[in-house]
């Protein structure tokens, strides 16, 4: 039987499985629904669907929504808060600003736990560290015996500059233990070791909400799996682009939280490291929103400021992804003052777009996509059937009132999306100081080579690369990621007043924490990575910039010339006479596992096959015109084809539009050249 | 006035260029907030206290950030046509100017703007701003707010239109001049660089757009985007009935002059398509800062205007068909040259955008909201005795608080005040490392939310002592000790705001709502808390289950739900979150409570402020049950400040209770 290593990545909707063949270096898809009242069904009949054979996978890895939809449904166990006393709402008060500046009626989520649940205890640590009050020890006992009475499952210790002295809150822990065993407890301190009290309290306490769910889930899964056969570590996906063992989630379940994001960004860097690109845009767009990563000298772009909800912040790195209201189900609607724009709202697959008769009235980006013959009437090899005369009339809304004919009206539909997205490219682009014309767009998800050549235009992005599997990229990303974690200190001194060996040592006591953790997590010595970084920033400013720090001598003295160089070129400006503060330090632990070799078959120059069909496809340029139609299994690698052209396949459909040409590459990507230089 | 319905524009642009365009000024604006975001040195900017915006080449604003303090949203385009102005023929590619003189429509002396030309060739096409709260530009206390100057002299500098780069060269002399009447040099020094910076982020983006479109599509979109703002605002207003609406709300009193309540009188009228305000007969210049200068007043109307609008982006079209006449230069809400105006903030502009909301939430009822908490500063500032060196220290603290109860819900708790709803509050592990300041709580207030059928949202109170500080001193920047948050529709009142210093020690003083230059010393301590939000809608009516919530998590207290909503609640065990309302109780209280209402807001007012300094009344009582104002720390009696107070609860509680 041949070796598999398996990927199950769980969406809104479907549940997608990548089964690569080890043997044959063959890859599979397979696409379940997803069963959100309990995720673990869908991943099981995932595996049966696949004819997986658990005792031949010699890797499973899986990315869960199970974290962030607990965050967004609110259903925890019975959680407690304990914190120092005059602290009790610092989670509900936050930093007080809303997300909707203008709209008063529109508020921030409340907090993880309520007020009747969050307890306050007598103690006090100082900015130093030094002890102002000491544990009042009693009150803690007769507050662990309330919290018993209370019925509490999961506990979060948070007492203010614990960042800097954890010695009461690990008491705490310890009275607690004693009192309730069997009772998930965490601290900030060991938690998220950092300073600002209200982003630590906040971390902390969503991973207390979450820890005794997402171990139920894990350990369940991981049960499931071993009764199958499967006999190595679940892997899971966490937001910062690595996996964890079931034995590090057990301690940070809120890592989890963005486990499904992290994934197609992560395929994105593969397939464009697998064409030769160190810059790349991600566009995952599929029916309701469009997810853009982007990839920068080989390196996804990682953010500790991350939240599922806006105002609750979780402090972890993670990839950094920006999701805009564009989809194809986004709705096009007319303004009061008449101009066209296009969502954020979207149909959803309930009603869905007017085409899919089922009750949508109004256009959406499909029926304008449908009506312009860039999509077929038939999807998903025939499973799904589109009402063009539908897409029609909702269509007609919008052309009326602006007095266009339905192709215009549908085209402008379709260039405001473009548009909407080519914004939102920019600002994850320029705002870095990155030219996009420097990267190649890789467009991915249901939707995103409907539009990827366009948007790419758009930004003078010169090529697109769409993979081979578009609609369930997602998924390859989970099995291309290794351990990882990431550690921080606490540094906080100006640079002047370090020496290297001062700075080696700090380095020392996080490493020797990492390693650790990924012996506990069975990575062999040979396959263990460990890189530095430092966060800096000029004496007197308020956001550290985080640059790595290179091995070999003078670590300091690089990584002050790293940062000065960082700073010039996302802001325009470096100041090298003015102090740099170290502010933080940090371990990033990977643990490499193996890679799929994907096949890769020699590309011969060819044109292409017999189209499918022939159709009339609108465009911009050329209006109606004669549209040649590729079933994408049809093309070898080395096959040319030139604009016009429709090339679909089970899970997508690519526009290469007028006056570019789409190349199949070796390991079946496409590559749509849209401008030549 | 006319009553007339203005033709929708004609645009030349096709719908597709046009929205690219619209978003991509936007964007560009954005891009140049989010650097300043990641560049800025003062942490008065790094919470969010500014804004940034496209103006085209006569001023006017295209568009404006998207996470742009409110409090500036009207004064952006007065700074650039101030540049303007002052440099007639003048003004070169590589120029940055810096503005800050709210007596050309600026807000106060600590928002610098820093406005950058934007040319194709040598046509100015347009100017990029950015517009930063500083955190000290000099004067006689630190952080400039000075509450008892009368006039702009000992507040700080002012900075009238000037070049700080001039063709591109670095002018050090004239940023000298800025940075050096700071008590913080280095950091304005890294502002100025920050900021003007971010303004040629905006310039690289028009250029950009203009190589992709052309210079005249350009030209045509900045012009239509305004229009467009235009058609749509009076597209809305078209559909609404035309009609009179007045309001006053007040400033506390006229430090130095008999006690009584200063006026601030609103009346808007709506003909066809048109929104028109009119501020004449609000009070004279008060003898402090909380007067308003004639931007900062524009900037208060379009905020409170737009709440009712959240959806419509902000630009100069907005202004044309919102307009407004303040009156004569000499009042609180247009005082001119030199009048004392940085506390507009806490002063004016909170009354101009809680008296609007209050009139369209007759206009709009679906977006109603009663009156919210007032913007509040706290300065300590003095020597850090924590070092050899000594250094200045500034303790520069703000708080969120409640928002007014509203039509479906309650009002939201310990948010950013109206004055900007995405300013932050601070860490207090930052502020503890930074300042000989520690903070000993900071916690929600019980029983601070008006009540209401929906009561208004909570404040927060926030208590610290000093360290090891020198001279250090502390003021505050508050108002509506007196005037305090107002519900609306049979809603009650929040709690009065101010400062209390040693509370509940030998030493308690209570310093009031605005006062400065208060010497304090290590040990002392302080706290204040921010009011809650006003009621909306009689509090009898409100659901007794929803008493019952808010006193299991604390937000009410059982005595407050007894006599503010007729609720009894008695506590079963209560550490396990049992409570019974008692259903008889409950209908005995509420009918209790409507048969006197009425009566006890006629009451004798000075017996009532005698009962309040014996203890047997207190401060709620009084204000809610008895709508009787006095000084929360003597017990004086207040009877012209009451008698306002009092017509004002019957006017906007009473007058709706059955």
């Amino acid at each position: 039987m041949p070796r598999l290593r398996v990927a199950v990545d769980v969406g809104g909707t479907f549940t997608d499985v990548c089964i690569f063949d080890e043997d044959h270096q063959e890859v599979r898809v397979t696409k379940v629904p997803s069963t959100p009242d309990d995720p673990m069904r869908a991943v099981m009949s995932g595996v049966e669907r696949g004819k997986i054979d658990l005792e031949n996978v010699t890797l499973f890895s899986h990315g869960t929504t199970v974290a962030t939809n607990a965050l967004i449904t609110r259903r925890f166990p019975k959680a407690a808060l304990v914190t120092s006393r005059g602290f009790r709402d610092l989670i509900e008060t936050r930093d007080g600003t809303k997300e909707d500046l203008w709209d008063a009626y529109k508020d921030v989520s409340g907090p993880y736990i309520r007020r009747r649940d969050r307890f306050e205890v007598t103690e006090r640590i100082g900015y130093t560290g030094e002890v102002i009050t000491p544990l009042d020890e009693d009150e803690a006992r007769t507050l662990t015996g309330l919290l018993k009475a209370r019925g509490v499952e999961t506990i979060a210790i948070c007492f203010m500059n614990s960042y800097v002295n954890q010695k009461h809150e690990t008491r705490m822990r310890e009275i607690i233990e004693q009192e309730l065993p069997g009772v998930a407890v965490c601290t900030s301190a060991e938690i998220l070791p950092e300073i600002f009290e209200y982003d630590r309290f906040n971390t902390t306490v969503a991973n207390a909400v979450l820890a005794p769910l997402v171990m139920g889930y894990v350990n369940r899964l991981e049960e499931r799996l071993a009764d199958g056969g499967y006999t190595e570590d679940l892997l899971l996906l966490h937001s910062g682009g690595g996996s964890m063992t079931p034995r590090t989630v057990g301690q940070f379940p809120v890592r989890l939280a963005a486990s499904g994001i992290a994934a197609g960004a992560i395929a994105a860097k593969h397939v464009a490291n697998q064409c030769g690109y160190r810059n790349a845009i991600g566009l995952d767009m599929g029916g309701t929103s469009t997810d853009i990563s982007l990839v920068h000298d080989g390196e996804l772009r990682v953010t500790k400021q991350w939240q599922v909800e806006y105002g609750h912040p979780i402090i972890f790195p993670s990839i950094e992804v920006l999701t805009i209201g564009a989809g194809g189900g986004s709705l096009a609607w007319l303004d009061p003052a008449g101009s066209l724009r296009n969502g954020p709202q979207s149909a959803g697959a309930d009603p869905g777009p007017a085409c899919y008769d089922t009750g949508g009235q109004d256009p959406t980006n499909t029926d304008a996509n449908l009506f312009l013959g860039r999509l077929g009437t038939s999807l998903a090899g025939g499973a799904k059937q589109l009402d063009r005369n539908l897409s029609e009339q909702a269509l007609a809304q919008i052309a009326e009132p602006l007095g266009f004919s339905l192709e215009e009206a549908a085209g402008a539909i379709v260039e405001v999306a473009n548009a909407n997205m080519a914004d939102a490219v920019r600002l994850v682009s320029i705002r870095r100081g990155l030219d996009p014309r420097e990267f190649a767009l890789m467009a991915f998800g249901g939707a995103g080579a409907l539009h990827g050549a366009e948007v790419a235009r758009e930004l003078s992005i010169p090529i697109v690369i769409v993979p081979a599997n578009p609609g369930v990229t997602s998924a390859l990303g989970c099995l291309l990621v290794d351990v990882r974690h990431d550690l921080s200190a606490m540094y906080s001194k100006l640079s002047g007043d370090i020496t290297d060996d001062e700075f080696e040592r700090a380095y020392a006591g996080l490493e020797s924490e990492a390693l650790e953790r990924l012996a506990n997590e069975n990575v062999a010595p040979e396959n263990i990575v460990l890189q530095r970084s430092v966060s800096m920033r000029y004496i007197g400013q308020f956001r550290s910039l985080t640059v790595e720090v290179p091995p070999g001598p003078s670590p300091l003295a690089n990584g002050i010339a790293r940062f000065h160089e960082q700073h010039e070129q996302e802001f325009a400006f470096r100041r090298d006479d003015t102090p740099v503060e170290i502010y933080q330090i940090g371990v990033e632990a990977i643990g490499l596992t193996p890679k799929p070799d994907f096949a890769y078959q020699e590309p011969r120059p060819q044109g292409p096959p017999s189209p499918d069909e022939v159709r009339w496809v609108w465009f911009r340029t050329t209006a109606w015109v004669d549209t040649p139609v590729y079933n994408r299994d049809a093309l070898r690698a080395g096959t040319t084809i030139t604009g016009p052209a429709i090339i679909y396949q089970l899970d997508s459909t690519i526009v290469v539009p007028p006056d570019t040409r789409a190349v199949v590459d070796g390991y079946r990507n496409i590559h749509i050249h849209v401008q030549e230089y | 006035m006319t009553d007339t319905i203005h033709q929708r524009h004609q645009r030349k642009l096709d719908p597709v260029t046009f929205e690219v365009l619209r978003n991509a000024f936007a964007t560009s604006v954005d891009l140049m907030s989010e650097q300043i975001l990641r560049t800025c040195y003062s942490f008065v900017i790094y919470s969010r206290d500014f804004s940034s915006a496209l103006c085209d080449a006569h001023g006017n604003t295209v568009a404006q950030g998207s996470g742009d303090i409110a409090v500036h949203v009207g004064t952006l385009h007065f700074q650039a046509k101030a540049v303007l102005a002052a440099f007639p023929g003048k003004i070169h590619p590589g120029d940055v100017f810096a503005i800050n003189d709210p007596y050309r429509g600026g807000t106060h002396m600590n928002d610098i703007s820093f406005i950058r030309p934007i040319f194709i060739g040598d046509e100015l096409i347009a100017f990029a701003q950015n517009k930063g709260h500083w955190a000290d530009l000099g004067g006689t206390v630190p952080g400039s707010f000075d509450v008892t100057a009368k006039d702009f002299f000992s507040e700080g500098l002012r900075i009238p239109p000037l070049k700080v780069w001039d063709r591109g060269q670095f002018r050090e002399d004239v940023a000298r001049l800025l940075t050096e009447n700071t008590r913080t040099p280095d950091v304005g020094l890294g502002d100025l660089h920050a900021q003007a910076t971010a303004t040629a982020v905006c310039e690289r983006e028009m250029h950009r757009l203009v190589e992709r479109y052309g210079k005249e599509t350009i030209l045509q979109a900045m012009h239509e985007v305004q229009d467009y703002v235009e058609d749509i605002v009076r597209a809305k207003v078209t559909v609404l009935p035309d009609g009179v609406w007045e309001t006053v709300d007040y400033i506390d009193s006229n430090p130095g002059h008999p006690e009584g309540l200063v006026p601030i009188k609103i009346k808007m009228t709506i003909e066809g398509d048109t929104i028109y305000y009119d501020l004449n007969g609000s009070a004279p210049v008060v003898d402090t800062f909380l007067n308003s200068g004639y931007g900062a007043t524009f900037s208060a109307i379009y905020a409170g205007t737009k709440t009712f609008f959240p959806e419509i982006p902000l630009n100069s079209g907005f202004y044309r068909a919102v307009l407004a006449d303040l009156g004569p230069e000499g009042t609180v809400v247009n005082a001119g040259w030199p009048v004392a105006v940085t506390g507009f903030c806490s002063g004016v502009y909170e009354k101009v955008v809680n008296g609007i909301v209050e009139i369209w939430s007759q206009i709009i009822p679906d977006r109603a909201m009663a009156c919210s908490f007032n913007l509040e500063y706290l300065l300590v500032g003095g020597r850090d005795a924590r070092s050899e060196e000594r250094p200045f220290f500034m303790w520069y603290d703000w708080m969120s608080g409640g928002w007014g109860g509203r039509r479906t819900k309650d009002g939201s708790s310990c948010t950013a005040p109206t004055f900007g709803a995405g300013l932050a509050t601070q860490s207090m592990e930052g502020q503890e490392r930074l300042t000989p300041v520690i903070t000993s709580w900071n916690h929600l207030v019980t029983d601070s939310g008006g009540p209401g059928m929906h009561r208004g949202g909570l404040g927060v109170e926030k208590g610290g002592q000093i360290t090891d500080a020198e001279n250090a001193v502390v003021s505050y920047c508050c108002d509506r000790a007196r005037s305090v948050p107002f519900g609306i529709e049979g809603g009650l009142p929040s709690i009065p705001q101010g400062v209390w210093l040693n509370k509940d020690t030998e030493d308690e003083r209570f310093l009031g709502a605005i006062f400065s230059n208060v010497a304090v010393g290590p040990g002392d301590s302080f706290t204040r808390p921010s009011a809650g939000g006003g009621g909306l809608g009689d509090p009898l009516l409100r659901e007794t289950q929803a008493v019952l919530d808010d006193v299991i998590d604390g937000y009410v207290s059982i005595e407050r739900a007894r006599k503010d909503y007729g609720v009894v609640i008695n506590a079963i065990r209560p550490e396990l979150d049992e409570y019974e309302i008692d259903d008889i109780g409950t209908k005995q209280a509420r009918e209790e409570i409507r048969t006197n209402r009425a009566l006890w807001i006629a009451e004798d007012p000075e017996s009532v402020a005698a009962r309040y300094r014996t203890g047997e009344l207190d401060q709620l009582d009084l204000l809610r049950q008895y709508a009787v104002i006095v000084d929360w720390g003597t017990g004086e009696f207040l009877p012209n400040t009451t008698a306002e107070f009092r017509a004002n609860q019957a006017r906007r509680a009473v007058s709706y209770w059955v």
